[in-house]
């Protein structure tokens, strides 16, 4: 599963973040949390959380599968804007 | 630990007048009603107007409900009829949200909203009394770049909350008052206003206000009072005096990608273009312009029916196609072709359009301007030029006019506004007085130029800004103030005062951004082999009696569109990245096909002179590689315009060269290579000359961490930290021939390898040099330096139009901050006599301090592309040391035949005369069929060349014939264009 899981974050999580400016990473996956670390505009996004729980559901849907999503936001030497 | 400052005392009078404002904002809207029975469906665009869908169908939307997904676009529909009690009112849709939505009732464009906008008046457009069909479209903006709208900011991210849809109805007196206030807070608020009128605005606003009653009942009363009063003691009032006068012109600059990728600019561009058009219905005074032809493409293609509104908007004078490219390009690293081809597309496109050109470059947001462009402009049909980065962005010196005179390197002068204030503005008293505090040129006494609108999907112009003007214009503390067209500003102020303005001779270099000039390694890389590619494609399809132009044309377009200013210098998302990629290499792929439709038998030159030169020829039988391809080293000497057959002929002979006692001994040299394949000693075998005078051909990586614009910008202070390397596989001889021989060795750097292969050749001065990087570091900026032993104060940089000259030295605050400098094909350092040149074939950044040059190889940013520039990256360059002087060692010539390689071709039927010795930038076919060639002077002489035929000499454009002969006056720099009638036939 873990596998399946990376691949979901990878070609289809992924691409729509990046869209945005975002970047996510996949860390992880121990059968219940799922471990991403964000970078680019998600390592500074006010509402990270939402989008986490967009993650869930989205996990939800294509595994039928309950997980807590785990965020590590990586923030690049730059000034925050 | 953040800390609240705490202030523990009254509110004073000011703050008590802004927070009765706010509470008076709360009473906007007389009435309003949820629209609650929205449904939505979540989307992904994945073409210029096609979706992926999350869902098969509908789900409700409510108040509360997040709504909209990473890179998301939504549909949103709902049936619905207008209460019954205000279907006689003024009735609008109010929708606050952080996405930009534009919104269809009964199948028909109503308008839209934004973070800028929440109403849409809808009550001009569909009958109150009959069920609306409500359909929106959004395309959530995560990353407004209206930054300075602090309310944008706060708002943004992927998903949202959905704050409800409503019918409201706007109480006119209160929206009225509420303009007022904000108007006039604004000036008391500013340091841009008299302290004396500003006190007095203290006052005056706090009376007013204090005729507003707050009633605990949440009701508001005295609203009419209060506007009797400002109205009477502000606006009448003209005791206080401004000063000056500021031309407004209506303008939203979009960047066609950025932070979005190019196909969410055609939805961008039509919820910008139908918000203007609905405020134009609304307040028939507002005056937009809109650049990018392009655009306007799009809009033709996909939206028809506000296509054809936008035209009677034109008709009518509201709406103002502006800017003559076709689309905003960068105008650092395009060719001179490339900006032609910008302004030969754009015109075309706005006169099959609109049956008009424009006489305006208008480039916002360019990160600094060629000083090949005020010909090309002017060639163009182009008398005005508009930028305003370098009043805005520079980071060291101010530069000195607003309204000037541009002369270009051949002496072409265009009138030039660099606007003192950025191009998004918002039509506040203090931007206002701000633009014409900054204003140089005062003693012209004609107006300046303030842009005012949101840019990027903020969709320009809005209703608050027209509601400001009308107010600025009564009060006499403003400069005059009036809504005007670009071109009416233009003509009307620059035209009349021409004789008055400065001069500036010279390029309009952007103190900032220095950085992309590097930054995506492979764009440029690619860029500049598709410029060459293009010329060869359309030369060999006229020389082959082909007619494919039209293919070419749209290739050309989509090319053109990749040289977008947020595009080619690489600050962008990395989809953006990818979309430019596939774009380029479809070009790439297009252009072979047509090139090699032309036979495949024989090598051909291109080149209107003879390639005199050792080059790389392709061949796959080839015994060596560079750059991933089988070829070998040869000089053709294949002459003008002609083709042939071409044998590796090269041996196993390769006793031309010698290597003993650390030394390499060639034909022209004796070197001493280090172990990481820089040069410690390169002696000139003739007469003993030494050419290196320090580190030379020394890979140099420096800390580049910019702090803000980290996809643009190197400091100036770049080299205070520098990185170590090692060597992991010391400089050896790998291959020799007849004719070249490389030497490699491999470095080995915190994250990356880098391969370095240095050539050396039995007949020709050049020392190539390939780099093979598998590039992982982060925030480092990879030089290759070269400390020549020259004495020289001005180092010449090819701009493929002429060359121009840069000081080496930094005595002053100009040449210091031109630390870091575009060039092209060749850069070169001479003495009399004697001199030094890098050529290159996909670099384009460059410093010159006393006798370094320092090339830039790579960057590493991580904003907004996260790996930006990670992975592979092979490139070359040639180290030409020359033992005659700059003028007589043809340079160009030998960058251009680095960069333009041999095409296998055959069945050509050469038609044209040589026209040396100017260059040969393009011949194509023009859209009547005939053959036109264009000509550049590159090496700074003047002359004649005498014709075996006579030609039509034209303008850029193709359509304006200036004189027919049979004999080419040129001058230095000059670019000329012209046609051959019947060329073939002659032939």
């Amino acid at each position: 599963m873990e596998e399946k899981i990376k691949e979901y974050v990878v070609n289809f999580i992924a691409p729509r973040l990046e869209g945005d400016g975002g970047w996510v990473e996949f860390k992880g996956f121990d059968g219940r949390i799922l471990s991403l670390r964000f970078r680019g505009e998600c390592s500074k996004c006010l509402i990270l959380s939402r989008c986490a729980d967009w993650i869930r559901e989205m996990i939800k849907k294509e595994f039928d599968l309950d997980v807590k999503v785990d965020c590590e936001r990586k923030r690049p030497y730059f000034q925050d804007v | 630990m953040a800390h609240i400052k705490v202030q523990r005392r009254s509110m004073r009078p000011e703050e008590w007048t802004d927070l009765r404002f706010n509470w008076l904002k709360r009473h906007i809207y007389s009435y309003q009603s949820e629209i609650d029975c929205l449904e939505i469906r979540d989307a992904r665009q994945t073409g210029e107007n096609s979706y992926e869908f999350y869902s098969d169908s509908y789900r409700p939307l409510h108040r509360g409900d997040m709504y909209f997904t990473p890179d998301g676009t939504a549909f949103i529909r709902g049936r619905v009829s207008v209460p019954h009690e205000i279907r006689d009112k003024k009735v609008c849709l109010k929708l606050k949200t952080a996405a930009e939505i534009t919104v269809k009732i009964n199948g028909k464009y109503v308008g839209g909203v934004d973070p800028n906008r929440e109403k849409i008046n809808i009550y001009p457009y569909v009958s109150l009394d009959e069920p609306l069909e409500i359909e929106m479209v959004g395309y959530n903006r995560s990353k407004p770049d209206d930054e300075r709208n602090p309310e944008s900011l706060s708002v943004r991210g992927c998903r949202q909350i959905f704050e409800g849809c409503y019918f409201v109805v706007v109480d006119e007196q209160i929206q009225s008052l509420v303009y007022d206030f904000e108007t006039l807070i604004n000036i008391r608020d500013s340091e841009d206003f008299d302290e004396d009128y500003r006190h007095f605005l203290t006052k005056e606003l706090n009376s007013a206000m204090n005729l507003v009653s707050f009633d605990d009942d949440g009701s508001v009363s005295g609203a009419e009072e209060a506007g009797k009063y400002i109205e009477k003691n502000i606006y009448e009032n003209k005791t206080y005096k401004g000063s000056g006068k500021v031309a407004l012109v209506g303008h939203s600059h979009l960047d066609i990608a950025y932070y979005w990728r190019r196909i969410h600019a055609v939805q961008k561009n039509m919820r910008t273009v139908l918000i203007q058009l609905r405020l134009m219905d609304e307040y028939p005074e507002l005056k937009y312009t809109h650049t990018q032809p392009y655009l306007y493409e799009t809009l033709e293609k996909y939206y028809p029916e506000i296509f054809e509104e936008l035209k009677e908007k034109i008709k009518s004078g509201n709406f103002e196609p502006v800017g003559a490219m076709y689309v905003e390009p960068d105008c650092n690293i395009p060719s001179a072709e490339s900006l032609i081809r910008q302004c030969y597309y754009g015109q075309k496109t706005y006169k099959r359009m609109f049956g008009f050109r424009v006489n305006s470059a208008w480039l916002p947001d360019v990160f600094g301007n060629s000083w090949i462009l005020p010909q090309i402009l002017k060639k163009s049909g182009v008398d005005y030029f508009v930028s305003n980065k370098m009043s805005t962005w520079n980071d060291t010196n101010r530069f000195p006019h607003n309204s000037f005179i541009w002369r270009g390197i051949d002496g072409s002068e265009v009138i030039a506004s660099v606007p003192p204030t950025h191009f998004i503005t918002w039509n506040e008293p203090s931007q206002i007085a701000d633009n014409w505090n900054a204003f140089e040129d005062k003693d012209t006494g004609e107006e300046t130029l303030n842009m005012f609108g949101y840019g990027d999907g903020g969709s320009g112009c809005t209703e608050e800004m027209l509601e400001l003007y009308k107010r600025e214009k009564r009060l006499s503390v403003m400069p005059e103030i009036n809504i005007e067209g670009g071109k009416e500003y233009l003509e009307k102020n620059l035209e009349a005062t021409k004789d008055k303005l400065e001069t500036w001779d010279g390029e309009l270099y952007l103190e900032m951004h220095r950085g992309t000039f590097t930054t995506k390694s492979l764009l440029k890389k690619l860029n500049r082999k598709l410029e060459y590619k293009f010329r060869n494609a359309e030369l060999l399809s006229v020389l082959s009696g082909q007619d494919n132009q039209s293919e070419i044309d749209s290739l050309y377009k989509l090319f053109l569109i990749n040289q977008f200013h947020d595009i080619l210098p690489g600050s962008h998302i990395r989809p953006v990245f990818e979309d430019a990629v596939k774009d380029l290499e479809k070009i790439d792929s297009s252009l072979d096909k047509i090139i090699s439709s032309t036979g495949d038998e024989n090598y051909f030159n291109t080149l209107n002179f003879s390639r005199d030169e050792v080059e790389f020829v392709e061949d796959e039988n080839g015994n060596t590689e560079r750059l991933g391809k089988n070829g070998f080293f040869t000089s053709t000497g294949l002459a003008s315009l002609t083709g042939g057959k071409i044998e590796n002929r090269n041996t196993d002979d390769y006793y031309w060269f010698s290597t003993s006692g650390g030394k390499v001994k060639t034909p022209y040299y004796e070197i001493i290579f280090s172990p990481d394949g820089s040069i410690t000693s390169l002696t000139e075998i003739s007469d003993g000359r030494q050419w290196a005078d320090g580190e030379f051909n020394k890979i140099k990586l420096f800390d580049d961490r910019p702090g803000n614009y980290d996809a643009w910008d190197i400091l100036p202070n770049y080299r205070d930290k520098e990185f170590s390397y090692d060597v992991k596989e010391k400089l050896s001889l790998k291959f020799a021939d007849s004719e070249s021989a490389e030497f490699s060795c491999v470095l080995k750097l915190k994250n990356s390898e880098w391969k370095r292969t240095v050539r050396i050749f039995r007949r020709s001065r050049g020392i190539e040099v390939e780099e093979n990087v598998d590039w992982h570091e982060k925030h480092v900026l990879a030089k290759s330096e070269f400390n020549v032993n020259i004495l020289a104060r001005k180092a010449r940089a090819d701009l493929t139009a002429g060359f121009t000259e840069r000081d080496t030295s930094s005595n002053t605050s100009w040449q210091k901050a031109r630390f870091e400098t575009c060039f092209h094909n060749w850069a070169d350092i001479s003495e009399t006599g004697a001199g030094l040149a890098i050529i290159t074939e996909s670099k384009y950044g460059i410093g010159f301090d006393k006798n370094r040059m320092s090339l830039s190889l790579l960057r590493s940013t991580e904003r907004p592309d996260v790996i930006s520039d990670m992975g592979k990256h092979d490139f070359c360059y040639l180290i030409y040391p020359h033992d005659k002087g700059f003028d007589e060692s043809e340079i160009n010539k030998k960058a251009l035949i680095y960069n333009v390689p041999l095409v296998k071709t055959d069945a050509v039927n050469n038609i044209l005369p040589s026209f040396s010795p100017l260059y040969i930038q393009c011949v194509k076919r023009s859209d009547d069929g005939s053959v036109v060639v264009r000509l550049s002077e590159q090496d700074g002489r003047r002359g004649k060349v005498k014709l075996d035929r006579h030609v039509r000499i034209l303008n850029m454009l193709e359509d304006d014939m200036k004189a027919e002969t049979d004999e080419i006056d040129y001058s230095p720099s000059e670019i000329i264009t012209l046609s051959l009638p019947n060329p073939e036939k002659r032939a």
